[in-house]
């Protein structure tokens, strides 16, 4: 069911009302949520003052919580620039209201997911070694390192979702800055650039949107990519697969693409936005979650088929902890929240709804931490030389940090949903019918 | 002396007639102008813009891929690491760090371009612009004292709602 046609100027001030005001609910979530991601903040200080040693990462699991964290975040990156991207190369016209939402959790998610190699490292206050610069030593990074590729990776796509997520705001914020006054009118000045609204203008914004959005989707595939290569470069028990890189694009639409029905679900009830984000675009994006299910149970059925038939002793040593011994527990409940709720609740017609696709995603949300988890930390506890194997638990500093990431995301999203209009004031045009 | 004015249309189709007639009458496509707050798509060939922006778009990737490859091949060289004289410069495991920054060149030059070919920062703020409303095209004309009567008469039979001169502002 299309939304009925409404006119421009209730348009207009339909999506402008969340930004007028602040109500004491607003204030309220707000200040817990800072309280939150502060305690965060806090945490990494203490880790910082004390060394790595207050996490709970050990010999032979250095990657915990931190990295399950990064690879998470970095996923849930791809559901705006990507999903985005992709609806506006093939031009589906129900993606206008969906877009800036998506693209604002992009930004916001790359921020957060590219804070944990820094607060991964032993010696934060060491990370400019990273960048090439000449120096007395005469070192420079090594290029060929997995890490730098990530930090290159990373810093590209943060940049192209940033720009991709400031284009289309100009032409609102240039509406925006001729009825704000105060400080948010020179915010609003400042950021339109001078736009007049003139063909030149759009025509430019229009090819630059267009050539974007081929470019961002090139590069948000490279970065799941690299994050998997992380990984599968390592001749580690059930990393060294080829189909990595695709497995973990797959797992990141897909995360990326719950986190945002959720952000969606929260937007539309808390800014009363029903008759923009309406069940038409819930039930789409709920049919693209359900093939990304799909596509998600083929890739990891494929992952662990070619392990069980391979039958080397050493990847049947993580296979085993992951199915039926230690992280088997993690496991199911990863297939049962990743495919068999979703499967039920998208799948069949007169359950989906908007309420159930909610429902899915949050546990969707889930699977993936779990998936990223079970990826990383049966690996590391069960190394090649059985001797070696450990076990993991985090401390208190490792969950504080990841509860604090998720507290500062809403956050963010928060005060950003504030500042601008969440869905796209000008893509949004009153469209009769047909048109549609 | 150049005198603006702009003629209000609430149809797409008058307006695309309105410029196809002050075309026939000699006015080129930076003597027109037109003002909305959303997209206006007009046929092919009545008030076309070229943009390079594409060719510029791959110009600094490539700028950009050739700068990274000599820059890590340079401080590969410069690292004084004991090889055995294998080589030190590998093109396959930094491969990943060529297309990253290839493709940060395609992301800046595409912001530049669409900076400069919309004329955001480098517009003449003397040059007066119309006020939109919601829903209505407006069509800036700029010509000549003598040409004034008639463009804005040419408007007016176009279907322009409205027609108004524009005042230039103090630079």
């Amino acid at each position: 069911m299309l939304p009925p046609t409404i006119p421009y100027h209730q348009v207009r001030d339909d999506l402008w009302r969340p930004l007028a005001g602040v109500s004491k609910r607003y204030v309220l979530t707000l200040s817990f949520l800072m309280a939150v991601a502060l305690w965060g903040l806090i945490a990494w200080g203490y880790q910082i003052h004390e060394g790595i040693g207050v996490a709970g990462i050990r010999r032979p699991v250095f990657w915990g919580f931190y990295l399950v964290d990064f690879v998470f975040w970095i996923g849930i990156s791809h559901a705006g620039t990507l999903i985005s991207a992709i609806l506006r190369l093939t031009d589906a016209d129900w993606r206008k209201p969906v877009t800036r939402a998506a693209e604002a959790i992009t930004a916001f998610a790359l921020m957060i997911g590219g804070m944990f190699p820094l607060i991964h490292l032993g010696r934060v206050w060491l990370f400019y070694w990273l960048f090439p610069y000449p120096n007395s030593r005469l070192l420079w990074p090594n290029f060929r390192s997995p890490l730098m590729w990530d930090v290159t990776a990373i810093s590209t796509y943060l940049t192209g979702s940033l720009i991709f997520l400031y284009l289309p705001m100009i032409p609102d914020v240039a509406q925006l800055a001729e009825h704000a006054t105060g400080w948010r009118l020179r915010l609003y000045k400042l950021m339109a650039l001078g736009w007049s609204g003139s063909d030149r203008e759009w025509h430019a914004l229009e090819r630059a949107m267009k050539l974007m959005a081929g470019i961002i989707l090139a590069v948000a595939v490279s970065v799941h990519s690299v994050v998997a290569w992380d990984f599968a470069m390592a001749i580690a028990p059930m990393w060294h697969s080829t189909i990595f890189a695709p497995y973990f694009v797959v797992g990141a639409i897909f995360s990326g693409l719950a986190g945002l029905i959720i952000a969606l679900n929260i937007i539309r009830k808390t800014m009363h936005l029903e008759n923009y984000l309406t069940p038409h675009h819930f039930g789409n994006l709920a049919k693209l979650l359900l093939l990304m299910s799909l596509l998600w149970l083929y890739f990891t059925f494929a992952e662990h088929l070619t392990v069980w038939y391979g039958n080397e002793p050493k990847e049947m040593n993580v296979f085993g902890a992951r199915i039926s011994g230690r992280f088997s527990p993690e496991f199911w409940t990863m297939v049962a929240v990743n495919f068999v709720i979703p499967f039920i609740l998208l799948g069949i017609r007169k359950l989906r709804s908007i309420t159930t696709a909610t429902i899915a995603s949050v546990g969707i949300l889930i699977g993936m931490w779990l998936e990223r988890y079970l990826i990383i930390v049966p690996t590391l506890s069960l190394p090649r030389l059985a001797a070696a194997s450990g076990r993991y638990s985090p401390s208190w500093v490792e969950v504080s940090i990841t509860v604090a990431t998720f507290a500062a995301m809403a956050a963010l999203y928060l005060v950003f949903s504030k500042l601008f209009p969440i869905v796209s004031v000008w893509e949004f045009e009153p469209h009769e019918p047909e048109e549609e | 002396m150049s005198l603006y004015l702009s003629g209000s249309f609430a149809d797409k189709k008058d307006a695309a007639q309105a410029i196809k007639q002050l075309k026939t009458n000699g006015y080129g496509p930076d003597d027109l102008t037109v003002f909305s707050d959303e997209p206006v798509e007009f046929p092919r060939g009545v008030l076309d813009r070229p943009s390079h922006m594409s060719l510029a778009v791959v110009s600094g990737a490539v700028l950009f891929f050739l700068a990274v490859v000599g820059f890590v091949y340079y401080t590969q060289q410069d690292y004084r690491l004991v090889t055995g004289g294998m080589p030190i410069f590998s093109f396959w495991p930094t491969g990943v760090v060529f297309y990253e920054i290839t493709m940060l060149g395609a992301i800046l030059t595409t912001t530049g371009w669409f900076i400069w070919e919309s004329g955001l920062l480098r517009r003449d703020k003397s040059i007066p612009v119309p006020s939109i409303e919601p829903e209505i095209i407006c069509l800036r004309v700029r010509c000549n004292p003598d040409q004034f009567a008639a463009a804005q008469d040419l408007l007016q039979k176009a279907g322009a709602k409205s027609v108004a001169k524009l005042e230039k502002k103090a630079a």
